[in-house]
């Protein structure tokens, strides 16, 4: 009994604490979070008024914003045709990119969520181009695909293959396509992570039911397995989309663009435009391009998580 | 059909994914450890000539690249404490709290993680160099928090949520403040999810290259990433011996360390529900 009238007087001492200190709960929570949201309004929020205001004035080489230009900088990229190309090819490079990775990664998420043995090892290896930087995956991949000195040719030679020489980055058409595989190999570890949760959280009783049904395993994968997956395969796409959209290391390391702005996308034009050629207008106009494209879809990924989420809590 | 024969089809399967994924891996390890007379010539083999380690040595004692490895170090620890000191504050108030506005807090930090940092780069430069913070570590830690740190508000949230509110409870009953109820009892529970977030927020941050690239101009102040790119620029023969040998020194540690966590990585997305 002592530990009753013991714990009652503090019990009510520290609530008298708390509103001593006048910290209200909202106001308190509001202080916790105020670090975490200067520093994101501060690092991110003003670069994206900055850049909004360099899109619309005229900027000096040097970056001294001048008068008031209207959308003259969005005309002057929409005429050029460096700038269409590269949005072109974005649309080929996120299409292609994403579409692959999906392809890719539903079959190994498939296979690593079955009970086998070295599980655990595939897992991790299959996961492993995540972990590393995509500069230094770019760096290793330029040297693999090397004409005259990488361990591409080397293998393919060795095997009796007639690719000696072959200089795989010269011809834009096989450099844009190596980049591409290579984009999807860097983002299966992400996507797979993505749909082995949702594989996992998908209940067992499930097909032990269908099971006692008389089901075949074919079709719990087409009744069971693709619906509850599909939410999760939604949200990989979303996010794919988003993540390859916004790429740059592989192209920048790989080809810079090249040959002749074939294998540039709008992240690496605008790149050009504001540190090589000082465009800083031109650089601005395009960013915001990119930046509307993205806001769409987050817009659109915030709806199927909302949607979902609805879902789930109910 | 027995586990075995199973386990068998299974890595049949995935084997021409593993293979690629395990390529370059090869190609570092057998580069790295070859002499530069061996990469320049007709008969290459996968099999080096020997154990040769002089390209390590090369490399941290000739061309400096024990200086990029420091600075990723540095840009790296600073980012993911500079990340976790405002992250878990903030993820245990949208836990535990009320919060006005939350719906629209976490959707802007959502939108946030979102947005490349390249984007926005010529906006971000220019800050900097207004504040005179180019060609500082300092910026980058910065700009990499600001970038990370949602992702790794999200991560800890969907942990903390984990964590049964009644132990605090206790703890507050049992006269502990709330700020010694959450260092005491909260923190400690949490650890597991907060070394998984810090790990991952440091491999990032380790790993980017396009802020560090534009932020810092000077090749003393170069990351290992940048500085393993900027070392296939020069105009006459790429070293690659020595560039793989980079490669191989600044990946391998991290890619140990994150596959360490790829277990907690695959739970932890099960529990958020990739909300």
């Amino acid at each position: 009994m002592p530990g009753i009238e013991k714990t009652a007087p503090r019990r009510a001492a520290s609530a008298g604490r708390s509103s001593k200190l006048g910290l209200p709960g909202p106001a308190f929570a509001l202080i916790l979070i105020a670090p975490c949201l200067l520093l994101s309004v501060a690092v991110i929020g003003y670069p994206i008024f900055d850049v909004i205001r360099m899109s619309l004035f005229d900027v000096s080489r040097t970056g001294v914003v001048r008068e008031f230009a209207g959308l003259a900088n969005f005309a002057k990229a929409f005429a050029d045709p460096v700038f269409l190309q590269a949005a072109r090819q974005t649309v080929i490079w996120t299409v292609c990119v994403v579409g692959g990775t999906l392809l890719v990664s539903v079959p190994i998420a498939l296979i690593l969520n079955e009970d086998f043995y070295g599980r655990t090892i595939a897992r991790t290896i299959v996961l492993l181009p995540w972990a590393i930087s995509l500069a230094m995956t770019a760096v290793v991949w330029r040297y693999v695909v090397n004409g005259d000195f990488g361990t591409l040719n080397m293998t393919l030679a060795a095997l009796g293959l007639p690719f000696e020489n072959y200089p795989w980055l010269a011809d834009a058409r096989m450099a844009f396509l190596i980049e591409i595989l290579i984009g999807i190999l860097v983002s299966v570890p992400f996507t797979v992570t993505i749909l082995l949760g949702g594989l996992t959280s998908i209940p067992e009783s499930l097909y032990e039911a269908s099971a006692i049904d008389g089901a075949a395993s074919t079709k719990s994968f087409y009744y069971i397995t693709l619906p509850l997956l599909w939410p999760f395969m939604q949200i990989a796409l979303v996010l794919n989309v988003i993540y390859v959209f916004n790429s740059f290391p592989i192209i920048w390391i790989m080809t810079n663009g090249g040959p002749a702005n074939r294998t540039d996308i709008l992240i690496t034009y605008v790149y050009k435009q504001a540190f090589a050629f000082g465009k800083l207008g031109n650089a601005a106009a395009g960013s915001m391009v990119m930046f509307a494209i993205l806001l769409v879809f987050a817009l659109v990924y915030l709806f199927l998580t909302k949607s979902q989420g609805a879902r789930n809590d109910d | 059909m027995t586990k075995a024969k199973k386990s068998l089809v299974c890595w049949a399967l995935l084997s021409p994914f593993l293979l690629v994924v395990l390529f370059p891996y090869a190609t570092m390890l057998s580069t790295s450890l070859k002499q530069k007379d061996e990469i320049f010539t007709f008969n290459r083999t996968w099999l080096p000539r020997e154990l040769y380690l002089g390209n390590f040595a090369e490399l941290l004692f000739e061309k400096g690249f024990g200086r990029a490895l420091a600075n990723s170090l540095a840009i790296s620890i600073g980012a993911t404490v500079l990340s976790l000191a405002v992250a878990i504050p903030a993820a245990y108030a949208l836990t535990r709290m009320r919060v006005p506005a939350k719906g629209a807090l976490t959707n802007y930090l959502l939108i946030t993680q979102m947005i490349s940092p390249i984007v926005l780069i010529v906006g971000l430069f220019r800050m900097f160099a207004y504040f005179g913070l180019v060609n500082s570590l300092l910026s980058v830690i910065i700009a990499h928090s600001a970038f990370f740190m949602a992702f790794a508000v999200w991560m800890l949230q969907s942990y903390f949520a984990t964590i049964p509110k009644d132990l605090e409870e206790a703890a507050w009953i049992d006269g502990a403040g709330r700020f010694s109820a959450f260092v005491r009892v909260f923190l400690p529970l949490c650890l597991p999810g907060i070394v998984v977030t810090a790990i991952f927020t440091f491999v990032n941050s380790w790993n980017e290259y396009a802020m560090s690239l534009t932020l810092l101009r000077q090749v003393s102040q170069q990351t290992a990433p940048v500085q393993i790119a900027f070392l296939t620029g020069t105009l006459y023969q790429i070293e690659w011996h020595l560039i793989m040998a980079a490669t191989l020194l600044a990946s391998v540690p991290v890619a140990i360390v994150f596959a360490s966590i790829q277990r907690y990585l695959i739970g932890g997305m099960a529990l958020g529900g990739v909300k």
